[in-house]
Parts: C-alpha cells; sequence; structure tokens
C-alpha cells in the first residue's frame, strides 16, 4: 500500500487547502469536529427517514407480526411528513458534510492498516447511498423519474445499503467524534490533529467563513429549504410553500390529487349508469349496489387526512358508508382481509387491502362526499376508501368491488 | 482528519461486520428483485451519481470556492460565501421544480406553483441578508 504520488499531486490530495496556501487565507473549515457535527446531524436525520421509510414500507408491504393499527387516526401522516421532511434537511447538511471530507476521497495512500481499507472501502456505499437517497427522494417528490427502476423498491433497498454503510462508518468514528465533541472548540484545530494540513486563520479579519459560519449556513439552507417545502403538509405554513409540489388548497374541491380520472382511465366507468359496488368472497349474501342504494344506507361523517407518500396531506371531512356496515350487511365473518379494488384497468394502486382492525374501524369508509358535496370525479368518484392512518395511495379510489378474504 | 490512526478496537470490526452484512443483504434484494429495481440502471445512478460528485462536482466547488476566495475583499467574503452556497443548494433543490420535469398532463394539482419566479425571491431574500451582514460588518470595521 505505498502508492507514492509525485510531489505536488500528493499535496494536493493530503491538504485541502493547498490551493489556498499561495493566498491570504486558509481554510479551517475541514476540521474534524465541523465534519463530526456535520456527521451526527445527518446520522440523526438519515436515522428519521430510515424509521420513518421503514413504517411506510410495512404500510405498503404489511407483515403479519406487525399489523399496522388504524389509530392514531393521523399517525401516517405524521411520520411521513417527518420523512419527507427530514430528507429535504438532510440535504444541505450532506452537502456539506462531503465537501467537508471530500480531499479524503482523493487521498493516498490508500489505507495503511487493514482496518483503514475496511474504513476507506465502506466510504463509498455511504457516500453513493447517502446521494442516491437524497437525489432520489427529492427527484420523486418533485414526480421526476429520470430512471427506469421502480422508486419505491430502489429507494427502500438502497435505504439498507446507506443504513448499513452509517452503522460501520459510525463505530469506525465513533471514538474521534466523540472526543472532538467533548472538548470545547479550540482553534487551531486542525493545524492540531495534522501540522501538514495549515492553521486555523480565523480570528482574521476578513479570513472568510469561520466554522461556526459554515455550520450556520448549513442550518440556514435547511431552514430554507424546509420553510419553503413544509408548508405542503402544515397547513399554517402554506403560504411559505414557495418550493412546495403540492399546494394544500389547490385542486379540484380545493384539494390536490397525485393521480386524476383522466390519468387513472376511469373517466367512462366511473361516471357509467351501470355502475354497481360488489361486496363478494366469503360472504353469505354477495351484494350489488348502485349509487342509490349506497345513498340509502346510514351515512358516517368523520374528518380525515389524505396523507401522500410525497409528504403533502391535507385533513377532510368525508361522508359515506362504514366498510364494517357493508360487511355486516353482507353476512361476512369478522377477522377477515378485505380486499378492495378500483375501476382502474391498471397501475400499481388498483388494489389495497384492509386488515382485520381497519377493516372494523369506525372511520373506515367508502366515502361519497368530501366538505358535503359529492365527490369530484379526481377525487373518487363514485366513492372511495378513506380511513385513518394510511397513505394516500392505499386509499383507493374508484371503488367497484369489497372482496372478503 | 487525524494522522495514522492506531489500531482499531473491538467496537471497529463489530459495526464494520454488522454494517457490511446489511449491506450485502441489501445488495442481494436489489438483485433478487431485479424486476422493480433494474440493478443495471440503478447501479447507473447510484455509481454514477457518486462519482459525478467526487470527480466532477466537488472539484469544481473547490476551484469556484478558491476564485471566491480571493475576488471578494475581506469584510464581503464570509457572507458572499455564505449566500453562494445557500443560492447554490436552494437552487439545485428548485431545479426539477422549475423546469417542471415531473409535470403531469391532466392534472391541475401538479406543480402549481411558479417556481421559477418563486426561486428567484428566495434568491433574492439570500442575498438580501447577505448584503445587510456586509453593511453591519462594514460599519463594526469602521
Amino acid at each position: 500500500m505505498s502508492v507514492r504520488l509525485p510531489e505536488p499531486l500528493q499535496r494536493l490530495t493530503t491538504d485541502p487547502d493547498a490551493p489556498l496556501r499561495q493566498g491570504a487565507y486558509r481554510s479551517a473549515l475541514r476540521d474534524e469536529r465541523v465534519a463530526a457535527i456535520l456527521g451526527a446531524a445527518l446520522g440523526i436525520l438519515f436515522s428519521i427517514c430510515f424509521v420513518t421509510g421503514l413504517y411506510s414500507h410495512i404500510q405498503q408491504n404489511p407483515v403479519s407480526w406487525l399489523p399496522i393499527r388504524p389509530r392514531p387516526a393521523g399517525l401516517y401522516r405524521f411520520t411521513q411528513g417527518l420523512h419527507v421532511a427530514a430528507g429535504i434537511a438532510s440535504v444541505p447538511v450532506l452537502i456539506a458534510k462531503l465537501w467537508v471530507v471530500w480531499p479524503r476521497f482523493v487521498s493516498f495512500p490508500v489505507a495503511r492498516r487493514l482496518s483503514g481499507l475496511v474504513e476507506r472501502l465502506g466510504l463509498f456505499p455511504l457516500v453513493a447511498g447517502g446521494i442516491f437517497m437524497t437525489f432520489s427522494g427529492v427527484a420523486n417528490i418533485a414526480q421526476w423519474y429520470p430512471w427506469r427502476f421502480s422508486f419505491t423498491a430502489s429507494h427502500y433497498w438502497m435505504a439498507w445499503v446507506t443504513m448499513g454503510s452509517i452503522v460501520a462508518h459510525g463505530g469506525a468514528k465513533w471514538a474521534i467524534a466523540r472526543r472532538t465533541l467533548a472538548r470545547p472548540s479550540r482553534r487551531p484545530a486542525l493545524a492540531d490533529a495534522d501540522p501538514e494540513l495549515g492553521t486555523s486563520a480565523e480570528d482574521e479579519a476578513g479570513a472568510g467563513l469561520t466554522r461556526r459560519g459554515l455550520l450556520t449556513t448549513v442550518a440556514a439552507a435547511s431552514g430554507v429549504l424546509t420553510l419553503t417545502t413544509i408548508g405542503q403538509t402544515v397547513r399554517p405554513l402554506r403560504r411559505l410553500g414557495l418550493l412546495a409540489p403540492r399546494d394544500p388548497a389547490t385542486g379540484p374541491q380545493g384539494r390536490p390529487v397525485n393521480r386524476g380520472a383522466v390519468n387513472a382511465g376511469v373517466v367512462d366507468l366511473a361516471q357509467s349508469p351501470f355502475y354497481r359496488l360488489e361486496v363478494s368472497g366469503r360472504v353469505a349474501r354477495p351484494l350489488s349496489l348502485d349509487l342509490k342504494d349506497l345513498r340509502a344506507m346510514p351515512a358516517h361523517d368523520t374528518v380525515l387526512p389524505i396523507a401522500c407518500v410525497e409528504g403533502w396531506s391535507f385533513s377532510a371531512p368525508w361522508s359515506g358508508v362504514r366498510i364494517r356496515d357493508l360487511l355486516e350487511m353482507a353476512g361476512a365473518e369478522r377477522d377477515r382481509t378485505i380486499l378492495i379494488e378500483s375501476l382502474e384497468p391498471r397501475g400499481a394502486y388498483r388494489t389495497s387491502t384492509l386488515n382485520p382492525d381497519q377493516a372494523a374501524d369506525r372511520d373506515t369508509l367508502l366515502a361519497l362526499d368530501l366538505d358535503g358535496e359529492t365527490l369530484a370525479l379526481d377525487h373518487g368518484y363514485p366513492c372511495r376508501l378513506i380511513a385513518p392512518n394510511r397513505p394516500g395511495v392505499l386509499q383507493t379510489k374508484w371503488v367497484n368491488r369489497v372482496v372478503v378474504l | 482528519m487525524s494522522a495514522a490512526p492506531g489500531p482499531a478496537g473491538p467496537r471497529f470490526w463489530i459495526t464494520a461486520a454488522a454494517g457490511w452484512a446489511v449491506i450485502g443483504w441489501a445488495v442481494y434484494g436489489i438483485v433478487s428483485n431485479s424486476l422493480d429495481t433494474r440493478p443495471a440502471n440503478l447501479a447507473k445512478f447510484v455509481v454514477g451519481g457518486a462519482l459525478l460528485h467526487d470527480l466532477l462536482v466537488a472539484p469544481l466547488a473547490i476551484v469556484f470556492g478558491v476564485l471566491v476566495a480571493r475576488a471578494v475583499p475581506g469584510p464581503a467574503r464570509a457572507p458572499v460565501q455564505a449566500a453562494l452556497a445557500v443560492s447554490a443548494i436552494v437552487a439545485v433543490f428548485a431545479w426539477p421544480l422549475v423546469r417542471a420535469y415531473g409535470l403531469a398532463a391532466n392534472n391541475p394539482t401538479s406543480l402549481p406553483h411558479n417556481y421559477g419566479r418563486n426561486l428567484l425571491v428566495l434568491l433574492g431574500v439570500v442575498w438580501a441578508v447577505a448584503a445587510g451582514a456586509v453593511i453591519l460588518r462594514l460599519k463594526r470595521a469602521g
């Protein structure tokens, strides 16, 4: 492991400030304390994303050993809003962290010990994973898909790659991070750690950004991105949502949608006079109900959120028929999983399932009305599923079949 | 950024083993779900993203940073550096929205804002704050 570079290149690759040496200003920003603070912040933000992301994953890919509870009703709205917000806030932190440690990526020799080599190799999945997770997430909320893979599957598996790298990196950096975070900031920390890396010029007037200045800048950038996007889910901040991909008050009936009736290919089917809602499967009495029948059933009112996986949400008053009333009418057994099918001819989200708890919840409805008006076509006319604590993509629209499994 | 590190302890090897086990399992997951994950296409973005950053974006940013540090006079330097960093990050984040790459047809709720104008407003605010900081520094100095 003794690949030596020519002298000028060596200086460039071991000395982050080499190009600045000739000038009056030498950056002291690439120091281990700044790296540790940014790393810790990134570790926290990515962990929030990871846990909330796993919750979203088991919402969409249910596992029998951890069934999703229907309560609290706004839980998914909170966790997914947090997921997207933490991901957005991490963008400036990641960029700053990469800038601070970048010289290490191109420094030689690659490693002096086996542990150093293992640590160095681990930087690749760490950096590539971090960049991929933030890029794919930010592109996804803008509904921009410049790739051919499935976003959900790839974002999920790459999250494990990234978290695995964070565990390894955290273990490798634990001691040094603790040491540098525990002691008060001193100048010149950088020269202290490695005299070759130069000295701090923080106290010189007009020297440029200090370490504190850099961290403040990162916090400001995270703050700007958070404040200008969080309004898509935190209603009082709606007016600040300059960069929010959705506005919670723009759309049919003043509410946004992800997929309208035209794109779902249901315009004619949903408005057909022959529309029927069928309740079938393991039932004593299969039902076939038209809109009049549905309107004749006891109506139930509730206020529930639509919480999109992309981080926007709104809460609204819904009115319609309880799923549990329909099941009782059809003579279905309790403790069954229920399949909800849409008129949509195709698409990953044309069906969804309700576990027994979700199906029995008093607020799990086939909604006919939104805000006291008949559902708009884009919101799922003639009827849509609305249930507590559930991702928007599983609030199936244009429902025509309820199957007891 | 320390010099030669000492021998790695048990913590290093335990977390390395756990971390790499998770990475290995995830790679297996990617390969065995290839219909969804399209490993070749995914690799292009994962590896490409890292290389693009490490070999192009980061060096360019560093060169640009050097030029800015040399060109901008003392009292204005820190505010200009901070404002440039925030502007670049906000602009990169906003770019897919400004260009409306993901605009859905037949959906008036898709990308409802004038993102180009909004980005300019934000950049205006950022640079107004930076200008304020420069004035404050000049006053304090003089």
